[in-house]
C-alpha cells in the first residue's frame, strides 16, 4: 500500500498539510476539511490520517470505498449517499465528512502535505502492512 | 434474603457474587444494568463483585423489543 | 432491458417536483378501476397535524371511504407513505415505510411498518404518498418511473406472481442499465394472497453486495390480500441517484453531527450488545426461552428445551457475516439478514437454491417454536415460501399453531385436512398446508382464514367446544397475536389488546420492564406507560423511522441518566433530526402531541367502521392466565404462589379446577381495572372513546370525526 508516514518529532506544528489538504480537495483551507489532523498537547506534537487499513470497505452499503491499483483506499464520489456508516465504523476515527456536499473524504496519499511541510515531517512510501506506528515517526525514518 | 427488582425474594449464599446471582435468576440477557443499594456494578465486575445478604438489588435490562 | 408485452391501459404525465424540507407537498391518487390518475397537493394543515407516513395514509383513507365500506370494496385503498425523514441517509433506521388499508380479518384500518426501498424511492420520484383504489378487471402493473415523469397502468401478462421472480423480473424488465436497478423497488405479493386473508406485501430492496434482490414485509392485517383482491399485481416506483441532501434538509450541518455519534455508538456498542449486526432479531430466540417469554405450542407455554438449537448464535452461523444488511441506507444497526444459497427441499420451486430473508424473531417463533418446530432448515423453508407466495409469517404460524392445538384436542382430523396430520412439531405438514394454501385447495383456504373466522367455522361446522375455542385462538379484533407470551406481565396484556391495529407489538413492547425489571408495578404506572410508550413508538411511524435504533442499541451511560427507560439522548436524537430535516424546531413533548393526533384519529377511524370500543379490547384467556390443566400444572408452584398472595386463599384446599377458576376471575378482573386505568389516562370515556375534550385538544375535532364520538359520548 502506499500511505502516508509522519514523524512527531520533526514536527513543528506549522499546519501547513491541514491547510494544503483542505485547499487541494476542497478550496478553503481550514481544518474541518483536511484529511489530515495535527494535535497538540504540552508543546508536542501529533498526526492522525486514514493508514489505508480498508476497514472501512465492507460497512459501505454502495460499493463506493475500494482499494486502488496503489493500494490506497478511495472513495468514489458519485456512489457515495453520505450515510457516515464508514465515518462511524474506521477504527482510528480518521473517515471525515462535508455535510453540505454529504460526502466522505479521507487521506489518499496525494502528497501534497508532504511538499507543504517546512520540516520534513511527512513521507509517502510504499508498505506491505499498516498499522498505527505510521503516525508515530516509527515507519520509514 | 435478597430482594431483587423490589419483589423477587432470593435467599443469600455464602460468597454469592453478581454474575451468581444472575445465573441464579437465569437473566442471561447481555444488555443489563446492575446496581447494589443504588450504586451501578461496572459490567466487567460481575464475577467479583460481592452481594451481601439483606442487598436491594436492581438488574435493570435495557430491552425495548421492535 | 427485457422485451415483453405491456399493455398501457392509462398514463399520467408529471414533472418531478424538488423535496422541500422532507415533503415533495404532493401525493398520488391512482384507480386500477377506472384508471383515473392524478396529483392531490399537502396542505399545511395534513402536515402540523398529521406529520406524513402513517398520518397521511390515515387522513387519505379516511376520505376515501365510507362508514360501511369493508376490505373487498372497491372505494377500500392501499395507501403507503414514508414521512418528512424518510429517505435521509445519514442516521441509521431511516427508511420506513407505511402501509395501511381496511382489514379482511379486523374490518378495521391496519397498518404496517416496513423496510425496503419503495416508500423514499417514491418520494425521490415525487410524491409523498400514493393511494391505490378501484379494483381492475384483470392483473395490472403500477409503475411510478421518475425518469420518464410517468405513472401508468399496465398489463403486464407474461409477469410471473410470486415474489421472488416477479421482483427480479419486473427489475430487468425496467432498467436500461445495470445501474438503474439499484434505484428500483416493487411491492408485490403472491400465489397464498389470492386465497387466504393474511396475505402479505413484500417491499424490495435491491443488496449491492449481493447484486440482487431482497425483500421486507409490510405484513399485519392481509394488505397482501386487499392487493391481489384489487387485481393488482405489482406496484413499482423507478427512482434515479440519490443521496443525503435529496430530502433538502434545513440544516445538514446539524444532522450529520447527530447522525455521526450514533454511527460510531454503534460501531462501538453492537458487538458486545444484541451483536444486531451478526445475528439480527433473533437473537431473542434463546432470550425469550431462558424468561418464559418464548411461546410455545399456541402459547401454552414460554420456553422448550430445543429453544436454544435455534439461538442467537446458530443464526449467526447460519447468515453470510459482514455485509452492510441494511434495509435502507446507512441502517448500521443491519438487522436484514439473510441465508444465502438456501436449496429448496418442497414446493413448485424445490431444487432451486435461493436467499431466505430472515428469519426475523417473529417467524422463527411464529412459524417455529409456537408450532413446537426448531429446525432451522424448516423454520428457513416456511420463511421463504410465506414471502414468495406472500403470507404473513406472524399470522401464519399462529393460525398453523391454532389449528395443531385443535387437532391434538380432537376437534380436526386428518378426513377434516386433506390428510395432513397437524400436531405440534410436524414441519412437514406445515409446510404441505402452506403450498395448499397457495394452490387454493379447499382446507388451503378454510386455514387460510386465520383465527378469528376459523373459531366460528370450527364452531359451526364441526361441533367444537365455543369457549375452549375462543379461549385459545390467539387473536384480537381479528387479527393474530404477535410472539410474545404476556400471561405474567398485565402491562403487555394491555399492550397487546389496548392497540388500534389488534395485538401487534409495535405500539407497547412491556414486559420485561413489567415482568423482569418490575419498573412499573402499580396501575397508575402500566397506564402511564401504556399512553407514552404507544404514543412515542407511533411517531417513528410518522416520519419514517425504524425504532430499533432507538432501543437496540445503547451507549451504558445511559443508566445514569434520569428515566434510561426512554433512552434520552437517543430521543434527543430524533428531536434533532426532525429538526434537521424539516426546519421545524420540536421538542420531546412535541413528539408525543403529533402521535397522539394520529392515534387517536385511528382510534375514533375504527369506532367508524365499527369497533374501537371497550369490548373490542378484551383478550382471549389465553392471553392473560393457563387455560388448561396441563399449563397450569406446568407453572403450579407460581400459580399456587399467586393465588396465597394475591388472594389470600389456600391452594391446598382448592381443587385444580377451582385454583383455575379463582385464576381467570382475577385475571380478568385485574385486566378490567388496567383498562379503566388507561382509558382514563388517555382520556378516553370507560367505554374507550375519545372525548370531545381530547379531540379539542388535539386540534382533531373536525366534524366528521365529531360525528362518530357523538355517538357514543
Amino acid at each position: 500500500m502506499k500511505v502516508l508516514t509522519y514523524n512527531p518529532e520533526l514536527c513543528t506544528g506549522a499546519r501547513e498539510c491541514e491547510k494544503v489538504c483542505a485547499q487541494t480537495w476542497f478550496k478553503v483551507p481550514d481544518r474541518e476539511h483536511s484529511s489530515i489532523r495535527i494535535f497538540e498537547q504540552e508543546g508536542k506534537f501529533r498526526a492522525e490520517f486514514c493508514i489505508q487499513c480498508g476497514e472501512c470497505i465492507k460497512v459501505c452499503p454502495t460499493n463506493a470505498l475500494y482499494y486502488d491499483k496503489q493500494g490506497i483506499v478511495r472513495v468514489k464520489k458519485d456512489l457515495c449517499v453520505g450515510c457516515m456508516s464508514c465515518v462511524g465504523f474506521c477504527p482510528y476515527g480518521v473517515m471525515y465528512y462535508e455535510p453540505q456536499q454529504t460526502l466522505a473524504f479521507k487521506c489518499i496519499s496525494c502528497g501534497q502535505c508532504v511538499k507543504a511541510c517546512p520540516s520534513g515531517a511527512l513521507k509517502i512510501i510504499e508498505v506491505e502492512t499498516v498499522s498505527t506506528d505510521l503516525w508515530q515517526g516509527k515507519v520509514g525514518f | 434474603m435478597i430482594t431483587v427488582n423490589k419483589r423477587d425474594q432470593i435467599p443469600w449464599e455464602e460468597g454469592m457474587t453478581v454474575a451468581r446471582l444472575l445465573e441464579r435468576m437465569n437473566y442471561t440477557y447481555p444488555h443489563l444494568i446492575v446496581a447494589i443499594n443504588g450504586a451501578v456494578v461496572p459490567h466487567d465486575a460481575y464475577a467479583e463483585w460481592p452481594v451481601q445478604d439483606g442487598d436491594d438489588v436492581r438488574v435493570i435490562h435495557m430491552i425495548a423489543g421492535g | 432491458m427485457k422485451a415483453v408485452t405491456r399493455n398501457v391501459l392509462a398514463e399520467f404525465d408529471y414533472t418531478v417536483p424538488t423535496i422541500e424540507r422532507g415533503y415533495t407537498n404532493q401525493t398520488l391518487y391512482v384507480n386500477v378501476g377506472n384508471g383515473e390518475i392524478k396529483a392531490k397537493p399537502v396542505t399545511e394543515e395534513m402536515k402540523l397535524k398529521f406529520t406524513g407516513g402513517k398520518g397521511f395514509d390515515l387522513w387519505l383513507l379516511w376520505h376515501a371511504v365510507k362508514d360501511t365500506t369493508r376490505w373487498h370494496d372497491p372505494e377500500n385503498e392501499i395507501v403507503i407513505s414514508t414521512g418528512p425523514c424518510g429517505g435521509i441517509t445519514q442516521y441509521p433506521g431511516s427508511g420506513k415505510s407505511l402501509v395501511t388499508t381496511i382489514s379482511p380479518t379486523t374490518d378495521i384500518v391496519t397498518d404496517c411498518n416496513t423496510g425496503g426501498h419503495f416508500g423514499p424511492y417514491l418520494k425521490f420520484a415525487g410524491w409523498d404518498a400514493i393511494e391505490l383504489q378501484g379494483i381492475a378487471e384483470r392483473d395490472v402493473v403500477v409503475v411510478v418511473d421518475a425518469i420518464r415523469g410517468k405513472v401508468t397502468i399496465e398489463e403486464m401478462p407474461e409477469a410471473p406472481k410470486d415474489t421472488h421472480l416477479l421482483g427480479a423480473w419486473l427489475t430487468e424488465v425496467l432498467a436500461e442499465k445495470p445501474e438503474d436497478r439499484y434505484y428500483i423497488a416493487t411491492v408485490t405479493s403472491g400465489q397464498a394472497a389470492e386465497h387466504s386473508l393474511l396475505g402479505v406485501l413484500n417491499f424490495s430492496l435491491f443488496d449491492r453486495k449481493r447484486n440482487d434482490l431482497r425483500y421486507k414485509q409490510a405484513a399485519r392485517g392481509g394488505p397482501g390480500t386487499v392487493f391481489r383482491h384489487k387485481r393488482i399485481l405489482a406496484l413499482v416506483v423507478r427512482s434515479r441517484p440519490f443521496d443525503g441532501k435529496t430530502n433538502n434538509p434545513a440544516d445538514l450541518a446539524r444532522l450529520a453531527r447527530v447522525g455521526a455519534d450514533m454511527q460510531r455508538e454503534v460501531a462501538k456498542w453492537d458487538p458486545v450488545q444484541n451483536r444486531m449486526r451478526n445475528r439480527g432479531t433473533p437473537y431473542l430466540v434463546g432470550i425469550m426461552s431462558d424468561y418464559d417469554l418464548l411461546p410455545v405450542h399456541n402459547h401454552k407455554f414460554g420456553g422448550h428445551p430445543k429453544a436454544h438449537a435455534i439461538n442467537g448464535a446458530y443464526w449467526e452461523s447460519r447468515f453470510t457475516q459482514d455485509l452492510p444488511d441494511g434495509c435502507w441506507y446507512g441502517c448500521t444497526v443491519a438487522c436484514a439478514h439473510a441465508v444465502d444459497g438456501f436449496e429448496l427441499k418442497t414446493g413448485p420451486y424445490k431444487g432451486q437454491k435461493v436467499i431466505v430473508d430472515g428469519p426475523e424473531y417473529e417467524t422463527a417463533a411464529g412459524v417455529g417454536t409456537n408450532c413446537g418446530i426448531f429446525d432451522g432448515d424448516a423454520i428457513l423453508e416456511i420463511n421463504f415460501y410465506c414471502d414468495t407466495y406472500g403470507i404473513d409469517t406472524i399470522s401464519y404460524g399462529a393460525t398453523v399453531a391454532f389449528l395443531m392445538e385443535c387437532y391434538e384436542a380432537g376437534i380436526l382430523d386428518k378426513e377434516k385436512t386433506e390428510g395432513l396430520e397437524l400436531r405440534f412439531g410436524n414441519a412437514e405438514a406445515s409446510l404441505e398446508l402452506l403450498h395448499r394454501i397457495a394452490a387454493g385447495t379447499p382446507f388451503g383456504k378454510i386455514a387460510g382464514m386465520g383465527v378469528h373466522k376459523l373459531k366460528a367455522y370450527l364452531i359451526e361446522h364441526y361441533g367444537a367446544d365455543a369457549q375452549f375455542v375462543h379461549d385459545i385462538g390467539m387473536e384480537n379484533k381479528g387479527m393474530e397475536y404477535s410472539m410474545y407470551i404476556a400471561k405474567e406481565s398485565l402491562a403487555q396484556q394491555g399492550g397487546y389488546a389496548l392497540t388500534n391495529k389488534g395485538p401487534q407489538h409495535d405500539e407497547a413492547w412491556l414486559i420485561f420492564m413489567d415482568q423482569v425489571n418490575n419498573q412499573i408495578p402499580t396501575f397508575e404506572d402500566k397506564a402511564e406507560a401504556l399512553h407514552y410508550f404507544p404514543l412515542f413508538r407511533t411517531w417513528f411511524g410518522l416520519c419514517g423511522f425504524c425504532k430499533l435504533p432507538w432501543n437496540d442499541v445503547v451507549d451504558p451511560k445511559n443508566a445514569l441518566s434520569d428515566e434510561p427507560h426512554k433512552i434520552p439522548h437517543h430521543v434527543q436524537n430524533y428531536v434533532d433530526i426532525f429538526s434537521a430535516v424539516t426546519g421545524r424546531e420540536i421538542t420531546k413533548e412535541d413528539i408525543i402531541h403529533m402521535s397522539e393526533r394520529v392515534y387517536n384519529f385511528q382510534r375514533v377511524f375504527n369506532i367508524r367502521l365499527g369497533k374501537g370500543l371497550r369490548e373490542h379490547d378484551m383478550p382471549p384467556y389465553r392471553a392473560l392466565g393457563p387455560v388448561t390443566e396441563e399449563e397450569y400444572l406446568s407453572r403450579q408452584e407460581r400459580y399456587d404462589k399467586q393465588l396465597r398472595e394475591w388472594l389470600g386463599l389456600d391452594p391446598s384446599t382448592m381443587t385444580l379446577q377451582e385454583k383455575m377458576a379463582a385464576h381467570r376471575k382475577y385475571r380478568y378482573e385485574r385486566y378490567e381495572m388496567l383498562m379503566d386505568a388507561v382509558y382514563e389516562r388517555r382520556g378516553w370515556t370507560r367505554n374507550g372513546v375519545p372525548t370531545l375534550e381530547k379531540l379539542q385538544e388535539l386540534g382533531i375535532d373536525y366534524p366528521e370525526v365529531v360525528e362518530v364520538v357523538k355517538k357514543h359520548l
